[in-house]
């Protein structure tokens, strides 16, 4: 599985969707333009009023003698602004309460290059020429693009180093402006915590110091490797939690502006239905306006109460000539066909392949999977505030991209993109559905209907579950043969699912060309296995029913990790072999494959644990079982042992242990708390998540009928934290693949049925 | 028409129609946006208040209910039983996107409130709330953390977060 000739033919031959999405933007750059753009960015310097001063693109500090670090990301629960300040505090040795974290400007310097680099066509683990330099190009172009971003597990990959290169050279600066001010050698000066001591006992602090030291050329240092220090490697308490804890946390919601009018918003209930015309049959108190949208009705008030008894009265005819008649059954009745349909169907890809599939020899063992559309469900559902004017434009609301609200915006209020400003304030969760910005559009849309005065558009719960972009359905067939000891001499994987990067990129940049290449999101987590399979076809079907599509916390690997170790799971039954001592084997197969080698180590510890902690018997005479799953994501290793219980027919998850290796933890309790949060996401999803379409209707409409995990069904959850010293590796989305395999896997061990539908239904017992 | 209540300790009153939900009144009419919109059926208390004592969901509540009662948010919450609460739920670092977290804290206290002597297992029992991100480990440690601060069996100063 090296970089070898076959690998390097594979990738010129394909050519994949990000380069589509970068070209087809209109970017065609000469790299004497790239260089000096690249250098006005790296100039870049944090705007500082009276009294503060600037010490580049990260930090400043403040006229009070806290230091701002700017984070060019949103916090959506994953803590990104606590880490940044947790280590600006680190490299500038001051206690946490002396940093605050603010958000970046909407400058290129705060680009995220890492989101889009993460889709890239390359094994993570080939370190070539090829790769090196299309990721130096990648990387350069899309800095002068500029776009930020916040998911992908990307933040802390994406402005660690350069916040503790930042806070390490803004010390180095007050050092030498001390050493100047006293006369005295850098080396001799101790730091006292804020403030340079004199072996005499004189002392200046960072805010005496800074006018001095502003003024100074930045050396050129490198932090060191990451290592245990004050905060680093042990983590400490989040500055959010007492505010969200008392609720002074304010969100996207929270937002009140003087004059502020409310918009109740209803959507065309079909997809693709188009609003004919809606009418207020009578003078409503309170009520302010109707605004007719291209697929959607808003009702303008003074009250969100008002704007809600507003809608229920007001009479709304929708066109449906446009509307879809799309059902469940026609989405998997259409993969089926796509997959039967085999070398003929297009668009088909083969996205990863090695050896010769049709040559293998041995017993096939073979399975299809399937998995169906689910709701992103943020607990503060989809909302905006705008206010419009002719000239200009704000707009205040949780996203996941400032520069690509300022875009989209600028375009629906119809001002230039620089005369758009936006506040982001505390996100009430993201999981990918705030990248997808028609809420704003929308917003945007009502409020210029009042110009002058600003409109919040809040979406119900039935709304936010109808208009979500959803984690695309898939169906898998995935097949092996098998040699005498069991183990795979060939192993084929077919998914038939929508591409979530195709359409992302045509809703959000509607000039660029997409679609004719292969969406890797599509097959994440099962290219470039880590297990030994040398014999190997990972092929991509795009079937696409018009349904909206979107990045869902963890996207693809949270349907192919899934389906990959259940199968896996299968092989090792087939084998009579132990999943843990089979998926050992698998990676011995690998050799010194480093994502084997990485691999490997968090199975050993799951297998410690495994030993360690029996699986205890059912209570009550319940059925119990234990599964396990192997997955890498996002350039992070996790292994997951779910225990459950089957008690009267109902799947109980009791207990779950995730070993984890992100290369090195910055936040351990942190690490922690997100490999959680993933974990319960992707139980809801494996328990109860589905979303289904009857006649171009979205069926959910609330939490009755899209539930989430309770506080009663949440399992115990203990997570390992393996530091490999690996590269950093992401965080947010790494607890989610293994969960659904490793309680599939825990029901096969518990009762001999394999179910190989999400959710996960027992049927009758 | 008006409806006189106590609000977190004060006399007050409200305007919004009498039909209407209490939720958006406490929001838009008194500006106590700790109390959280999330699905409007009663079914997340995200909206949770405490109403004479009592965990109640503010979305299904019409504002007329409230009369003559007393309603604490979580920008009103005080006493012994909150102190410990809010204190547990910070040592536990519990909220992460945090919008549902006010609702866990309000009903937290009132369940606890209660009956400080209960077991952590019968506080969970009466805590239906959800949370999105499924910071529910650290939620049970906290109200583990408060029981304990409250029958006085641990100081709450002793041991780290986590």
């Amino acid at each position: 599985m090296s970089e070898g000739g076959s690998t390097l033919g594979r990738i010129a031959r394909r050519s994949f969707l990000i380069g589509a999405g970068v070209v087809g933007g209109g970017v065609l750059v000469g790299a004497g333009v790239v260089a000096w753009r690249l250098g006005a960015i790296d100039g870049y310097k944090l705007p500082a009023s009276d009294g503060e001063t600037s010490f580049g693109a990260w930090l400043k500090l403040g006229r009070d003698g806290r230091v701002e670090v700017a984070v060019p990301h949103q916090d959506m629960g994953q803590g990104i602004y606590a880490l940044a300040v947790m280590l600006a505090a680190e490299g500038l040795r001051l206690p946490l309460e002396a940093v605050r974290a603010t958000p970046a400007p909407i400058e290129a310097r705060y680009a995220n290059p890492v989101m889009l680099l993460d889709g890239l066509p390359f094994d993570e683990a080939a370190h070539g020429p090829l790769k090196q330099t299309a990721v130096w190009t990648f990387d350069k172009i899309l800095r002068v693009l500029g776009m930020q971003g916040t998911g992908g597990s990307t933040s802390t990959r994406n402005i660690s180093e350069q916040i503790r290169t930042a806070a390490i050279c803004m010390h180095d600066m007050l050092a030498r402006a001390a050493s100047a001010r006293f006369k005295v050698p850098a080396d001799q000066l101790k730091n006292v915590g804020g403030a340079f001591l004199t072996p005499d006992g004189r002392t200046a602090t960072y805010s005496e110091l800074a006018p001095d030291a502003g003024k100074l050329k930045p050396n050129d240092i490198k932090p060191p490797p990451l290592a245990r220090g004050a905060y680093v490697g042990r983590g400490a308490p989040r500055f959010d939690v007492p505010l969200k804890t008392y609720g002074e946390a304010k969100y996207g919601i929270d937002t009140r502006q003087p004059g502020q009018l409310y918009a109740a918003i209803r959507h065309s209930p079909r997809l693709g239905g188009r609003l004919d015309r809606a009418v207020i049959p009578a003078k409503i108190a309170g009520v302010r306006g109707i605004v007719e949208g291209k697929d959607y009705v808003a009702m303008v008030a003074e009250t969100f109460a008002a704007a809600l008894a507003g809608l229920e009265k007001a009479e709304i005819v929708w066109d449906d000539s446009m509307a879809s008649s799309v059902s469940t059954k026609d989405v998997f009745a259409a993969y089926r066909a796509a997959l039967d349909k085999g070398v003929d169907f297009k668009p088909r890809w083969i996205v990863d392949s090695a050896g010769d599939v049709v040559r293998a020899s041995g017993k096939e063992i073979a399975a299809t999977y399937d998995a169906p559309f689910l709701a992103h469900a943020t607990m503060e559902p989809m909302n905006a505030t705008a206010f419009v004017t002719e000239t200009e434009a704000k707009v205040w609301a949780g996203h996941q991209s400032a520069s690509l609200v300022q875009l989209m915006a600028a375009k629906a209020a119809n001002v230039p993109s620089d005369r758009v400003e936006v506040f982001t304030p505390f996100l009430g969760g993201g999981f990918g559905r705030r990248a997808d910005l028609d809420y704003i559009v929308k917003a945007v849309e009502i409020a210029g209907k009042f110009k002058g005065t600003p409109v919040q558009t809040i979406w119900s719960r039935a709304e936010d579950i109808r208009d979500d972009v959803y984690r695309p359905a898939a169906m898998a067939d995935i097949s092996a043969k098998v040699d005498g000891d069991g183990l795979p001499s060939s192993f084929v994987y077919r998914i038939a699912v929508p591409s979530v990067t195709q359409q992302f990129v045509a809703r959000a940049l509607p000039s660029a060309k997409g679609g004719m290449m292969a969406d890797r999101t599509t097959v994440d987590g099962a290219l470039f296995p880590f297990y030994g399979l040398p014999t190997r076809s990972i092929e991509n079907f795009t079937v696409d029913l018009g349904i909206p599509v979107g990045f869902w916390r963890s996207v693809g690997f949270s349907l192919n990790c899934h389906f990959v170790e259940c199968f896996i799971d299968e092989l090792a039954a087939a084998a009579s072999t132990h999943p843990l001592d089979y998926r050992a084997k698998l990676l011995a197969r690998a050799g010194s494959y480093e994502p084997a080698i990485r691999a490997a180590r968090v199975l050993e510890q799951m297998a410690a644990f495994d030993k360690a902690n029996p699986l205890p018997p059912g209570k009550d005479g319940a059925m119990a079982g234990r599964g396990y799953a192997l997955t890498a994501s996002f350039h992070s290793f996790v292994g997951e042992i779910a225990d459950v219980e089957i008690v009267k027919g109902d799947l109980k998850v009791r207990r779950v242990h995730a070993v984890v290796d992100c290369g090195f933890a910055i936040d351990p309790p942190n690490v922690v708390a997100q490999v959680r949060s993933g974990i319960n996401y992707g139980l809801t999803a494996a328990l109860y998540g589905r979303v289904d379409f009857d006649n171009g209707k979205v069926v959910p409409t609330n939490f009755d009928t899209y539930p989430l995990l309770s506080l009663e069904d949440a399992p115990n959850i203990s997570v390992e934290i393996v530091n490999t010293g690996a590269a950093l590796g992401g965080v947010g989305e790494i607890g989610t693949p293994a969960i659904a395999p490793a309680v599939a896997n825990a029901v096969f061990a518990a009762t001999g049925k394999r179910l190989r539908s999400l959710p996960l239904t027992l049927g009758p017992t | 028409m008006s409806v006189e209540f106590i609000l977190n300790g004060r006399r007050a009153s409200l305007q919004a129609p009498p039909d209407s939900p209490l939720l958006w009144a406490l929001r838009d009419e008194k500006d106590l946006v700790g109390v959280k919109f999330g699905c409007g059926a009663g079914l997340c208390g995200a909206c949770t208040v405490i109403i004479d004592g009592q965990q109640v969901r503010s979305c299904v509540t019409p504002v007329i209910d409230v009369a003559g009662k007393s309603v604490t948010t979580i920008e009103g919450l005080n006493g012994e039983v909150a102190k410990a609460v809010t204190e547990a739920w910070i040592r536990a670092q519990a909220p992460q996107c945090g919008y549902c977290q006010p609702g866990f804290v309000l009903a937290a206290t009132s369940v606890i409130a209660t009956d400080p002597k209960q077991t952590s297992e019968q506080v969970f029992s009466q805590i239906t709330n959800l949370c999105r991100c499924g910071t529910y480990d650290a939620i049970r440690l906290a109200v583990g953390y408060a029981l304990s601060s409250l029958q006085g069996a641990e100081s709450p100063e002793k041991g780290a977060a986590r």
